[in-house]
């Protein structure tokens, strides 16, 4: 498989009055052609921030302190302001976080997605454009008849699908979809993520699928990365983070999540609440909580490094955390 | 009356038969009422001391205004409400509101909003009891204190004179959590309380809902749209469609081995958190609608890949059809004729 997209070393913090707000600290993964990757964390822990990095959408007080973003082997944070807006949508596209609430009431769905297509290649005609937005609402599932309805004509999962949509507009390499269901009702999720996985596996995309529900990314993802106040704790294909996780943090969060198959199954909590990264220190970040810490955790940072083969934890005690780790998630 | 309140510990706390509650809908020149939205329809059920029922449905169906009109922040259009005996449907006078109130509670979803901002942690805690005139100033200092210790807020004393701005969203939670139960109800709804918080928050507030609820013996109403949740949860599970009770029955009966068409669809649609299995969707056609005026047949009708001539006709009834798992659906009903 061949790297579509490299995350190296990523260091975005936010500048604020009372200091650095390290909301993505020394972020590394790698993003094959054609895999769908997902990264779960809670709200705060910096999922949002890298992929905002990505597409280089930054607020005005985000600074890059260090680390490169190789898209096809150009690094993106390389680039001026016009050759990103290339990039942007044709190369990554993304699905913002309430993409039902991303369409301008006032104009037609299908103008805004023509709009798009027209603005970013300007040798398509308004007629080519309109053809390509009726296959690409047949390919979401839509009626390409409803092209000339407004938004609040849609329900939620018809704008969800329009901006799905959207974002494939320009035939982008990659697409970023932030909490793409969360406002969904089941049943609707359900539909959507299947035509999410459908759509990406038939025009072989790669996807990053970021959420905070592990049971939708277990659905979509083939790789797995758990991001816990600003650091990717874990990396691994999915089924090594179900089966055989190793960051105290990964195993707690699989056992705090209610099933509705198997045995009912007694929940897990994680004690405390996630750090303030204003100013925050260098040591575990996950410490405080963390049943196994021990000195050296409060002290130091632990390394993000390979244990096996395609994963990744940064944790100081992966290897006799497991035995520990599965006692613990018993009782 | 106080002297009514006699119920031994099996007791039906809270008894609803066939309530209902219609919104007008205005439309036109004259903003006229043409037509209602049946909200809640016909609905009856029963809830016992210390038991948990999980109220679930996707998101218009109803079960938050169901739980809004039992603790009478909605006034019923129509059916009764029964509460330790006696009929709270109307609560005509001033006295029976407080008894009322004093004995049945609301958490709200969404802990950002539900408390007020200008307000101390001890006056939004101590407030029911202000209402109430329960206590001396001291008593009810305590009382707050007590609540607070108990909900995990811990030292109550170092939160009792902050705002609610400086807590986190699993303390505010907290909060309001004490609050409801700062008058030892003997009822509360709890709708969706846990939607907002985080992860590893929402299972520390399942686990303390639970707790609490055990210890102190109450009658719970839980309204959630997650079925994993429901089944952590609740003893018993009720499933709404377009304001009409689809399904009833014991939690892990429901979810083994759900009957109605939707449950088996709403079951089917939860995602698992486990990557090695392979989930089979029951696929339904269409988007839930609105119940503006329904007509007199089944509501699930033109979603339901099960569909007969009779489901056109008449609207199905809600009948018992294994040891109390309850259906509504011609495709059971047949079957007792």
């Amino acid at each position: 498989m061949k790297p579509i997209l490299e995350v190296k070393n990523l260091k975005m913090y936010y500048n604020t009055r009372s200091g650095y707000v390290k909301a993505a600290d020394d972020v590394s993964f790698v993003l094959n052609e054609g895999e769908a990757m997902g990264l779960v964390g809670e709200s705060g822990c910096g999922k949002t921030t890298t992929s905002m990095a990505i597409m280089r959408l930054l607020a005005e007080n985000a600074e890059i302190i260090s680390g490169h973003i190789y898209f096809k082997g150009k690094d993106l944070l390389k680039l001026s302001e016009e050759e990103m807006n290339k990039v942007r949508w044709a190369g990554i596209s993304m699905i913002f976080q309430a993409a039902m609430n991303s369409l301008n009431p006032v104009y037609r769905v299908g103008d805004q997605i023509i709009e798009a297509i027209v603005t970013h290649e300007p040798n398509v005609t308004f007629e080519e454009a309109r053809e390509r937005v009726a296959s690409l609402y047949k390919l979401v599932g839509l009626d390409p008849k409803r092209m000339d309805n407004y938004p609040h004509e849609y329900s939620g999962g018809m704008k969800q699908r329009a901006v799905i949509a959207m974002s494939l507009s320009c035939n982008p390499d990659i697409i970023i979809a932030d909490e793409p269901t969360t406002a969904l009702d089941v049943i609707v999720q359900d539909m959507i993520l299947k035509e999410m996985s459908r759509i990406q596996k038939k025009l072989n995309m790669s996807m990053i699928y970021i959420s905070h529900d592990i049971a939708v990314i277990a659905e979509v993802a083939e790789k797995i990365g758990i991001m816990y106040a600003g650091k990717l704790v874990e990396l691994s294909d999915s089924v090594t983070i179900f089966k055989k996780p190793a960051h105290p943090y990964t195993v707690g969060l699989m056992s705090s999540f209610p099933s509705i198959k198997g045995e009912k199954k007694e929940l897990v909590t994680i004690p405390g609440e996630p750090p303030n990264l204003l100013n925050a220190p260098d040591s575990c970040r996950f410490a405080p909580r963390c049943p196994f810490a021990t000195k050296e955790c409060w002290e130091k940072e632990p390394p993000y490094e390979e244990i096996e083969p395609n994963h990744f934890l940064a944790c100081f005690h992966p290897q006799n955390l497991r035995k520990q780790v599965s006692e613990y998630a018993r009782g | 009356m106080p002297e009514v309140e006699m119920v031994d510990a099996t007791d039906v706390v809270l008894k609803v038969e066939n309530l209902k509650k219609f919104f007008p809908v205005r439309k036109g020149v004259f903003s006229r009422v043409r037509s209602f939205l049946h909200a809640v329809d016909d609905v009856s059920f029963e809830i016992k001391r210390g038991e948990v029922l999980a109220l679930v449905g996707e998101s218009g169906c109803g079960k938050t205004t169901t739980g809004k009109t039992l603790v009478r922040l909605h006034s019923p259009t129509d059916g009764k409400i029964t509460f330790l005996n006696r009929d709270v449907t109307h609560l005509r006078s001033a006295v029976d509101r407080k008894w009322f109130h004093g004995k049945s509670q609301m958490i709200f979803q969404d802990p950002f909003e539900s408390l007020n901002p200008r307000k101390t942690i001890f006056d939004i805690v101590s407030e029911p009891m202000n209402i109430q005139s329960e206590g001396s100033l001291k008593y009810r200092e305590e009382k707050t204190m007590e609540i607070l210790k108990r909900v995990g807020i811990s030292p109550p004393n170092a939160f009792l004179w902050r705002y609610p701005h400086e807590l986190s969203g699993g303390q505010r939670q907290r909060v309001a959590i004490a609050r409801a139960l700062v008058m030892n109800p003997e009822f509360v709804v709890a709708d969706e309380p846990t939607s907002m918080l985080d992860v590893s928050i929402r299972t520390q507030v399942m686990k303390l809902m639970m707790n609490l609820i055990s210890d102190m013996h109450m009658s719970f109403l839980y309204i959630t749209h997650d079925l994993a949740v429901a089944r952590y949860m609740s003893d018993y599970i009720s499933v709404m469609y377009l304001g009409k009770m689809v399904e009833y029955g014991e939690t892990e009966e429901v979810i083994q081995n759900p009957l109605h068409p939707y449950t088996k669809a709403l079951i089917s649609a939860v995602p698992v958190p486990d990557p090695e299995f392979k989930r089979k969707s029951i696929q339904i056609k269409g988007g839930i609608g609105k119940a503006i005026d329904p007509l007199p047949r089944c509501r699930f009708y033109d979603r339901c890949p099960f569909a007969m001539d009779v489901c056109a006709k008449e609207e199905p009834s809600l009948v018992d059809v294994d040891d109390g798992h309850k259906v509504a659906c011609f495709l059971y009903d047949k079957k007792e004729e």
